[in-house]
């Protein structure tokens, strides 16, 4: 059902401010409904007075439903909740189910962390990123705000915070499940990066931290060898701890050999071999083979960056 | 060049009259009502449709003198008092706008570039640009940690997220009103540059990507809009192939090697949802997992020969390499408007032969090339204006015949960008430059 302010009573006072689009010749324009047009010039009446009311609150919840993006209403909308000192826990209700209509909506999560902030409480946030995730496991906006999350209230692993319902431990183990629920979760894997390693920003990591997180992209290597995601862990671990890639050798050649090129199980484990191989001259003819085996055969959709890769070797081996 | 051998697929048809048609219906009438969800993306949409005709060669055609003038004061409506220009009509409070309520109408920095590109798009001189007002209010809209906003509040604050889509656009209004000058300009300092390529190598990831923000997952998008941006400010990392003196600029993507592989990454075999469904049951078997396993398990169960042949340079017969769609992010589906955030930093970064452009071609063509012109997201999806400008723009980079010469970075014909860089107060302000620094070097 269409909602109109014209014939509404609690609006009677209200000049409607029509939109101007700018003379005859607009860009862009849009066949907006009636509804659309009318709700838009009760805001402008309103911003333009800059009126702080409950109304108001009503009407923005309006038009973000019609046009989230639109990007003043929601800092109107904000101001207007801490003029009439709303109820926050009201609003995070009403944001829930507004954000599940519009997955793909970047302000609704910058104006959710203004408005946690304030409450200065994460209950029930984890229960709500659960559902939103089971929508869609790597929206994007939903990780960045989990990370906010883990920042704000402190929930790194071994950093305190600790208050039973979610801590950092707490926060390590979901981590898990989600990659545990989907190995290939590549916004899962890039959040354990950010649990384990964003709590500890100017800090050495120990041997004992380094061995447990490749033994963990390994053991899930194992369970799934062709999946860039743990790979590229397990290699970015390496490269952050300053170790020589060569220190992946012997894992890399369980799942490929340059011998019998029926036993390439993984072409990044492929894609490995060739990049230690490279790193030592006197194994060139080696990277050089494994390059041309991924070309033609284990990953020929990406044939022409191998050839450039293998063209590298002649220029004095420089990799990545 | 080798010989090219018929396959299948090299009937991928480049439907041009169709895309005129497209476009000029989004030029001419009203959009559905279904993108007032994109109400606040009016002018980004106006270069989209404005910039996808002149790719097509078909802008002169399509306007006359006196509509042409109509949008160019269309678009000057659109400017603020105060310099800058708000994204859409519907912000405007007309007669009643004044400094207590001009807050919710604020200048806006997406609008503000993309103003300024439709406005050399339509012939404009953008002489009534308030180029000054936007160069003093640039430097407000940067943070101490170098990175740009989207709109500023009443008490100074800049709202907006801090990614590189605000500073791409941020560095890309920097590079039309100054060109790459440093130092002041009609007296108004500079942004600080070293403070944004730093922001920009924050925001590289484990696997050589770039994110959001710090520790956030790499994503094409961002990816392409800090290369680009890296380009407007001359500070894109130093390329092998030119082997060129060091110099004592900071650049930004500190492992250039890293990143050329996580670009070449971003092509998959997975084009729809019936390709991310693992039927081989090695693992994780849903429907929501999308992946390239598959291709993997296809793949090696074939004959080397054609995989050869694509190594050789030769056009291949592989049927599973006839499309090559390009993800955003590891192990997500194709999806059009990643064949242009993957292939811009390449384009930028000089390295777009790293991807074979004919299978992605062909993806684009057969898969996701709509049969009323423009393209969709996914194969069968309706065009959309954004997935149908991202995938033109694709194949006017690729050479595409029938469309004009691109430029990656600024995201339009390399005319309209000849244009830009012919204005005279323009010319006067980076020529002076220009003479300047020699001056120095003579010092
Ligand atoms: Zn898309």
């Amino acid at each position: 059902m269409p909602k109109y302010y014209h014939d509404d009573p609690r609006w009677a006072d209200i000049d409607a401010l029509p939109q101007d689009d700018g003379g005859p010749y607009p860009l862009a324009a849009i066949a907006y409904t009636d509804e659309y047009s009318e709700a838009m010039s009760y805001l402008r009446a309103v911003m333009a007075r800059n009126e702080m009311s409950e109304r108001v609150l009503e009407l923005t919840e309006h038009i973000i439903d019609m046009n989230p993006a639109h990007y003043t209403v929601w800092l109107y909308r904000a101001k207007v909740l801490s003029a009439t000192n709303s109820d926050l826990s009201r609003e995070i209700a009403w944001l829930n189910p507004t954000a599940l209509r519009h997955l793909k909506n970047y302000q609704i999560w910058h104006h959710r962390q203004t408005i946690i902030d304030k409450l200065d409480s994460h209950v029930g946030e984890a229960d709500f990123i659960a559902t939103m995730l089971e929508q869609d496991a790597k929206n994007y906006h939903v990780w960045s705000y989990r990370q906010w999350l883990v920042k704000r209230f402190a929930l790194f692993p071994g950093k305190g915070g600790a208050d039973g319902e979610w801590d950092g431990e707490k926060e390590l183990k979901w981590t898990e499940g989600m990659i545990e629920a989907d190995v290939r979760n590549n916004s899962a894997w890039n959040h354990r990066w950010f649990v384990v390693l964003g709590g500890r920003e100017g800090e050495t990591v120990s041997d004992d931290f380094i061995k447990r997180e490749i033994d963990y992209a390994q053991a899930a290597i194992r369970k799934a060898p062709q999946n860039q995601s743990s790979w590229n862990y397990l290699r970015g671990i390496v490269r952050h701890a300053k170790l020589p890639v060569s220190a992946l050798k012997d894992f890399a050649l369980e799942f490929a050999t340059l011998e019998s090129s029926d036993q390439v199980h993984s072409c990044h484990a492929l894609d490995l071999l060739a990049e230690i191989y490279a790193a030592e001259e006197n194994t060139w003819d080696e990277a050089a083979k494994a390059f041309e085996l991924l070309a033609t055969k284990y990953d020929p959709v990406r044939a022409q960056y191998w050839k450039y890769r293998q063209g590298l070797l002649r220029q004095g081996g420089v990799v990545a | 060049m080798a010989t090219v051998v018929p396959v299948a697929g090299d009937e991928s048809k480049f439907q041009h009259s169709k895309h005129i048609n497209f476009w000029r219906r989004c030029l001419k009438t009203f959009l559905p009502h279904q993108y007032t969800s994109n109400d606040a993306n009016r002018m980004t949409f106006a270069f989209f449709i404005l910039s996808a005709l002149d790719l097509l060669g078909n802008l002169q055609a399509a306007l006359s003198a006196e509509e042409r003038q109509g949008h160019i004061e269309w678009v000057y409506h659109c400017q603020l008092p105060e310099g800058g220009f708000r994204a859409f009509p519907g912000a405007d409070f007309g007669s009643q706008r004044n400094d207590e309520n001009k807050i919710w109408d604020p200048a806006h920095i997406p609008a503000t570039f993309f103003a300024l590109l439709v406005l050399a798009l339509l012939g404009d001189d953008l002489q009534r640009v308030k180029r000054r007002e936007i160069l003093i209010w640039l430097n407000r809209m940067q943070r101490p940690d170098g990175s740009f906003g989207e709109t500023l509040r009443e008490d100074g604050r800049i709202e907006g997220g801090n990614d590189t889509r605000f500073g791409y656009m941020s560095t890309g209004i920097r590079w039309i009103l100054r060109g790459n000058v440093e130092g002041s300009v009609d007296g108004v300092p500079d942004i600080n540059v070293d403070k944004f390529v730093e922001c920009i190598r924050n925001s590289e990831t484990y696997d050589g990507g770039i994110s959001e923000t710090k520790f956030h997952e790499a994503h094409a998008g961002f990816t392409s809009c800090a290369v680009s941006a890296l380009s407007f400010i001359d500070r894109l990392p130093l390329h092998e192939k030119a082997s060129p003196q060091p110099d004592d600029y900071l650049h930004g993507i500190s492992n250039l090697p890293l990143t050329l592989h996580w670009l070449a990454s971003r092509q998959t075999l997975t084009l729809d949802e019936e390709d991310t469904i693992d039927k081989f049951a090695d693992e994780t078997d849903s429907a929501a997992t999308c992946h390239d396993s598959r291709s993997f398990v296809k793949l090696r169960s074939y004959p080397s020969k054609a995989g050869e042949l694509s190594f050789k340079w030769q056009p291949t017969s592989h049927f599973e390499l006839q499309w090559v769609g390009i993800n955003g992010r590891a192990n997500k589906i194709a999806d059009t408007c990643y064949a242009y955030w993957v292939c811009v930093p390449l384009k930028v970064l000089d390295h777009l032969e790293l991807v074979d452009q004919r299978p992605i071609r062909r993806w684009l063509l057969d898969k996701t090339q709509h049969l009323v012109g423009g393209f969709g997201k996914l194969p069968g999806d309706a065009p959309d204006i954004y997935h149908a400008y991202l995938g033109l723009a694709v194949l006017a980079m690729f050479g595409e015949p029938g469309l004009k010469d691109f430029d990656a970075a600024l995201c339009m014909s390399n005319d309209a960008k000849r244009y830009i860089e012919s204005l005279l107060w323009r010319r006067e302000i980076v020529g002076n430059e220009e003479v300047s620094k020699e001056g120095e070097r003579a010092i």
